[in-house]
């Protein structure tokens, strides 16, 4: 697996709301503001999947948003980081088990990185999507050597 | 080959000749530093429609000009649908409202003076 320069230079990430309540969404937001600034570090939300490296997703997947979450994964150029963002993306959170979920995030498409939290702070996603990059660089190397 | 200058500027198919020739080499560059690992005929080289799945008819893809004005159409729908009736296509109709508009204003100009 070869990462491709784009993941050297610029992380460019594509966010999905599955069913979320919108704070996770709203700290996403806040790490894009002034006072994070995540586009210093080259991070920055495209809006489109196919443009993007990393997908960052929020909230529970209810059942209107499984066949969207499985299409933009798929439409996500390979190789793509998934970064789960909040409580209830990682195990349904105050929803688990709800009558309208499919579930968490990692029963539909495969997550790198979770970042928990109800909701998440910038900083906490912010570190998520390095890491992730991070796990795929490690990954690259592994298979090269 | 020499080119044409006038008054109002100059004309020399070899500068413009080179002009096309570094546009394509510089769209050739900026193509090339595309992603490539994109796999064909899968969704990867699909249209994103916010994750909707893409219609297999092109035709329901097209936005049509009439789309811009739905809200006014929907709105004044009763108006529009008498307004439509009107327009029958047959040039016997639109003569005799013209003539009936016409008499109209006639008798509106005379009765008023």
């Amino acid at each position: 697996m070869a990462l491709p320069r784009s993941f050297k230079r610029a992380l460019w990430v594509f966010h999905i709301a599955t069913g979320s309540c919108n704070g996770c969404d709203i700290e996403i937001v806040a790490a894009l503001t002034p006072r994070y600034d995540v586009e210093r570090f080259g991070i920055m939300l495209t809006g489109t999947p196919r443009h993007a490296d990393v997908l960052l997703i929020t909230g529970p997947v209810t059942r209107p948003m499984l066949p969207r979450l499985q299409r933009i994964y798929e439409q996500t150029p390979d190789p793509k980081a998934v970064v789960v963002v909040g409580g209830c993306g990682s195990t349904g959170g105050v929803f688990y088990e709800s009558y309208n979920l499919v579930g968490p995030i990692d029963e539909v498409i495969p997550v790198d990185i979770y970042v928990p939290g109800c909701p998440a702070r910038p900083e906490a996603i912010i570190d998520g999507v390095v890491k992730a990059v991070t796990k795929l660089e490690t990954l690259e190397r592994k298979v090269r050597t | 080959m020499s080119g044409i200058s006038s008054g109002f500027g100059t004309w020399n198919p070899i500068a413009w000749g080179l002009l096309i020739l570094g546009i394509a080499v510089l769209a050739l560059v900026l193509r090339s530093t595309g992603r490539r690992s994109y796999k064909k005929g899968t969704d990867q080289t699909k249209a994103f429609l916010s994750g909707n799945e893409e219609p297999s008819t092109p035709g329901d893809l097209h936005v049509r000009g009439g789309h811009l004005y739905w809200g006014m159409l929907d709105g004044l729908d009763a108006y529009y649908r008498r307004v439509r009736g009107l327009h029958t296509g047959v040039i016997n109709d639109y003569v005799a409202w013209f003539v009936g508009a016409l008499a109209f204003l006639g008798v509106l100009f005379v009765w008023v003076g």
